[in-house]
């Protein structure tokens, strides 16, 4: 406990991402005590997303793509994987096993960089990254099979005039594996449910078969770190009423205790978002965190980069650096520690306020990485450029999370009838109990 | 019906429009969701230790609040004063 600093800046207001975020259908009241068509649409089923802390990710099975079969070995001498049960031949080597990714994090010291910029190899020669002349984003082409691209943020179509200096190549690739049509469906399915207060403009304009497909690249992050957190808590030693009937008021007692938790953890593939952009969370501005949500992705089965992957899809160019990614990842590693602790202080039962927390990262490995997301985005006019509402649909496992713009006279006046409603029954009953 | 009660009922419209009107302007908009990186990464994690050295230090007495004043044992992203030490 040597020299202090002040917390960082706070969080910015609640229902913000800087809160935890709610589990998955949850809400703040029970849906069977609100109005039928609201309650409908809360309660229809969301877009089904395969759970990557399950089968995927767990036994890490790299299936043939055309029969399924896990028999599968690497050709000698080439990169190429061969199914043993179909012949099929393919590219992609897994970079998992490749740079054994995954392996020995709680060995890991110092920070460890996948070299990112590895030696360019005869594919990517032909990559090329472009400033997008409508809204400045950076967009990376295959030159060999398009010379002109679509910028999947704005749409604005440019060509080779407009290039940039290339930035970084990455270590690996997620390919695609929810399909356009799979993509499509899981979208409508998720506007569907949200139809009744849309924006009238969002509905009538809603194509979904406009999704794209874009490429966004990560830093996938593996860590070992120690962390002291110290506060104090309290437990509750008896509860009391005091008053006349209709005065009641109930009061506790207490025994406050000094609390502090040390634990030693590793962290597996933390993705961190490497755009700039991107990795900007404010949503009174954006709507990022539709992107953030969709996270994770089962980076395990990343193959080693290449630009064939890439065919017919957009990407986007990594403009952060390790270093700049640091405080956001302490950030995340102090917030698992204190999700870590938090079983340790159950006996506290009125709660633990923690007021000082430490962490010693020991070490890092980052593996820069592009992760395959299917986005569909709706601008909506208004002051200060309006905003883009994105709608996302997680490449691999399907997981789907938008942003729907409401409309605002609509939500209002529902909000105004079920509050008049309310206060008619608080207003009955005052009037009856006096 | 006292005075506090009937105030306190007297609110329940206003109170509901307002829940009611957050409640589908975040369902809508999802400005609340983020990744739930605490509890969808893989952590391996060694059992924590401190428990052995929690002493009391105060009582508190006839107090009205049913939490600690400032809990944030479920606000994992809260963060307070970072102490730093050599190795970081």
């Amino acid at each position: 406990m040597s020299n202090t600093t002040p917390p960082p800046v706070p969080p910015t207001g609640p229902g913000s991402p800087r809160d935890v975020p709610p589990l998955p259908r949850t809400f703040p009241v029970d849906p069977a005590s609100l109005p039928e068509p609201i309650r409908d649409e809360l309660q229809a089923p969301d877009p089904v997303a395969i759970d990557t802390a399950s089968e995927e990710l767990k036994d890490g099975a790299n299936r043939c793509p055309k029969c399924g079969s896990t028999e599968i070995k690497q050709r000698p001498g080439t990169d190429l994987l061969v199914c043993l049960f179909c012949r099929n031949e393919w590219h992609g080597q897994r970079v998992e096993e490749e740079f054994g990714f995954g392996e020995g994090i709680d060995q890991l010291k110092g920070t460890v960089i996948a070299s990112g910029a590895r030696d360019i190899q005869a594919d990517a020669a032909s990559l090329m990254s472009f400033k997008c002349g409508g809204c400045g984003a950076e967009v990376t082409v295959n030159t060999e099979t398009a010379m002109t691209a679509r910028c999947h943020w704005c749409r604005h179509v440019f060509g080779v005039n407009e290039q940039v200096a290339n930035g970084a190549v990455p270590d690996a690739v997620l390919p695609f594996h929810i399909k356009k049509d799979d993509a499509v469906a899981r979208i409508r399915q998720f506007v569907d449910k949200r139809r009744l207060f849309a924006l009238k403009a969002f509905k009538e304009q809603f194509t979904p078969e406009n999704v794209v497909a874009v490429y966004l690249p990560y830093m996938i992050v593996d860590g070992n770190a120690s962390a002291d957190v110290a506060g104090h808590g309290e437990i509750k030693t008896r509860e009391y009423t005091r008053g006349s009937d209709d005065n009641k008021k109930t009061y506790y007692d207490a025994d406050v205790y000094q609390v502090q938790r040390h634990v030693d953890f590793t962290v597996d593939d933390l993705p961190l978002e490497s755009s700039r952009e991107r990795g900007n969370l404010n949503t009174r501005v954006n709507t990022n965190n539709i992107i953030n949500t969709i996270l994770p992705f089962d980076t395990k089965n990343a193959v080693k980069w290449n630009a064939s992957y890439l065919n017919g899809i957009t990407s986007e160019k990594r403009d952060l650096d390790v270093e700049e990614l640091r405080p956001q990842l302490e950030d995340q590693l102090l917030s698992i520690a204190r999700a870590q602790v938090e079983d340790s202080v159950n006996r506290y039962d009125r709660g633990v306020r923690w007021e000082r927390e430490r962490l010693d990262v020991h070490g890092t490995r980052w593996v820069s990485m592009y992760l395959p997301v299917w986005l569909y985005s709706y601008h909506q006019p208004g002051g200060n450029g309006g905003m883009l509402h994105y709608i996302a649909v997680n490449g691999r496992t399907g997981e789907t999370m938008g942003s729907v713009p409401v409309q605002q006279w609509k939500l209002l006046a529902a909000a105004i009838t079920v509050g008049t409603f309310l206060e008619g029954i608080a207003l009955w009953i005052v009037g009856n109990s006096s | 019906m006292s005075d506090d009660g009937g105030l306190g009922l007297l609110l329940l419209g206003p109170a509901g429009a307002t829940g009611l009107y957050w409640m589908l302007y975040r369902y809508y908009r999802n400005t609340d969701k983020s990744h739930a990186f605490e509890r969808e990464t893989k952590v391996e994690a060694k059992p924590v230790t401190g428990a052995e050295q929690d002493r009391k230090v105060d009582e508190v007495k006839g107090t009205q609040s049913k939490r600690i004043e400032d809990d944030n044992v479920h606000d994992y992203r809260d963060r307070v004063e970072r102490i730093r030490g050599d190795s970081s």
